[in-house]
């Protein structure tokens, strides 16, 4: 019957989430994900389908994955207590070193390395920012990090750890990698800034490590 | 209003550790108004500090994203912490290395609202 | 950027860059020209180095009429997306003049922070073995053009 609706107006979000939920109910988790992407292509921030790929996520143990998709389920829906619950869950198995040297060559896990001259080197914005905006991001991430360190020179601040910047919709921390490069790890307001600046700080971590391998 | 503004400073440079506050205009770069500046050329900050948020800005521009409302530099000899009060005017604390960031972010966050 | 004393060069390069400014002309008070950037024509240079002597001119007799005897040290002109600052300043070479233009990129600010920072390189940058040379008006407009043809050529 569901495949049948779809067939009848393939745009429908709730039918391919519907049908998301009945094949990963089945154990087919390529399905379900086929289904709940299709839901998010009719309709992008599709909660229900947010929520089921972070399911599929959790299950497959891609806790880094699970947790973008509950970070962009909770910040369209900023007071689901189901998403908080399900946000802790995943961050207290999430193991961390490991995990961020990973998650860091994932575009879409929003960490993006740039070189003083503006250069995307590795990673990018997210799912939602496309390559076009992730090399623009990092044209301006060298730029940035010169303002910062010569903020924090004039102003009596010492050597840059990291800045960062809020606004109603983004998050963004920028740490120094070396004098040739700089980090950028982007998430949406529901990801608290104390943990956003402990991530960067960890993948910056890894890229100083991959910069010395390529050098 | 100028002494109302520099009242709502003074709230800031009241937490340990903040070496100075003061209200910029993000436009035109200059201070507005300005508590226990003392070390530090408020004017130098304003200057600075408009420069930072107009390269932040570019950053999230370039996302999409919406204009940043605040900016936070720590580095090892300190933090300065910057909230958007009233379009163009940005709320500015420097604060030393220890100083309560948390609480400093909060209270910055409740006055940037009373600054119009 | 061209400079007819080289010594200018490395603290105006060091503005330019801090500050983010479009243009820039510095003149001696005579009306000789150190130093410009981003000026392509020197009808342009001659333009802005006479309009901006004026400019201080007419605002120092503002300044006396406000009871303001010394004078303003610098104006500021802000437009839409372009702005001017605008400022006499003494130099172990003497009194200067400095014309900058600033765009979206700068504020009054930052070009105020910077243009003071560059007074002081300029102080500590100029050599002292050369006399200052006596400011006349009436020579104005000859070392506005002697100065023009050192640096954009014979024309």
């Amino acid at each position: 019957m569901v495949l049948e609706g779809l067939a009848a107006d393939p745009t429908l979000a709730a039918g391919h989430d519907l049908l998301g939920r009945i094949r990963a109910d089945e154990g087919d988790d390529a399905s379900a994900m086929v289904s709940w992407r299709a839901a998010l292509g009719c309709e992008p921030g599709h909660l229900g389908a947010l929520k089921g790929l972070a399911f599929l996520a959790f299950r497959a143990r891609d806790y880094a994955t699970a947790e973008r998709h509950l970070e962009s389920a909770s910040h369209r829906a900023p007071h689901d207590a189901s998403l908080l619950t399900a946000l802790d869950r995943v961050r207290a198995v999430r193991p961390s070193v490991h995990d961020e040297a990973r998650e860091f060559d994932d575009p879409a896990n929003g960490l993006l390395l740039a070189d003083a001259d503006g250069m995307r080197l590795r990673g990018g914005l997210g799912q939602d920012a496309p390559g076009a905006a992730s090399d623009a991001a990092a044209a301006e991430a060298g730029g940035l990090l010169r303002e910062a360190t010569r903020n924090a020179r004039l102003l009596g601040l010492g050597t840059v750890k990291h800045l960062v910047i809020e606004s109603t919709d983004a998050r963004f921390v920028v740490c120094p990698v070396r004098p040739d490069a700089a980090l950028m790890a982007y998430r949406t307001p529901s990801t608290p800034t104390g943990r956003l600046v402990a991530m960067a700080q960890r993948a910056a971590g890894a890229a100083e490590k991959w910069l010395e391998e390529m050098s | 209003m100028l002494q109302r503004w520099e009242q709502l400073l003074s709230d800031v440079v009241a937490i340990p550790g903040v070496r100075g506050a003061s209200l910029i205009s993000t436009e035109d770069g200059l201070v507005v108004a300005e508590a226990a500046m003392d070390e530090l050329d408020g004017n130098d900050v304003a200057a600075l500090v408009s420069a930072l948020v107009s390269r932040a800005t570019r950053v999230t521009r370039a996302i999409h994203a919406a204009p940043p409302r605040l900016v936070q530099l720590a580095g090892d000899g300190g933090t300065l912490l910057g909230m958007l009060a009233d379009e163009p005017l940005w709320l500015v604390a420097i604060a030393e290395p220890g100083a309560e960031i948390g609480r400093l972010r909060v209270l910055l966050g409740d006055l940037a609202g009373a600054v119009t | 950027m061209r400079v007819l004393e080289p010594w200018v060069e490395a603290p105006l390069a060091e503005f330019l860059r801090e500050s983010a400014a479009r243009l820039a002309l510095i003149t001696t008070a005579s009306g000789q020209v150190i130093a410009q950037h981003g000026f392509t024509r020197s009808l342009d240079v001659m333009a802005a180095a006479t309009l901006g002597a004026g400019i201080l001119a007419t605002t120092g007799e503002l300044a006396r009429m406000v009871d303001s005897p010394e004078g303003f040290r610098v104006v500021v002109h802000q437009g839409q997306q372009r702005g001017v600052w605008l400022a006499g300043f003494d130099t172990p070479r003497g009194r200067w003049i400095a014309l900058v233009v600033f765009g979206e990129a700068s504020t009054v600010g930052l070009v105020r922070l910077f243009f003071h920072r560059f007074v002081e390189r300029l102080a500590a940058a100029a050599p002292r073995s050369v006399p200052v040379r006596e400011v006349l008006a009436e020579g104005f407009e000859r070392e506005l053009d002697a100065s023009l043809r050192s640096l954009f050529g014979g024309n």
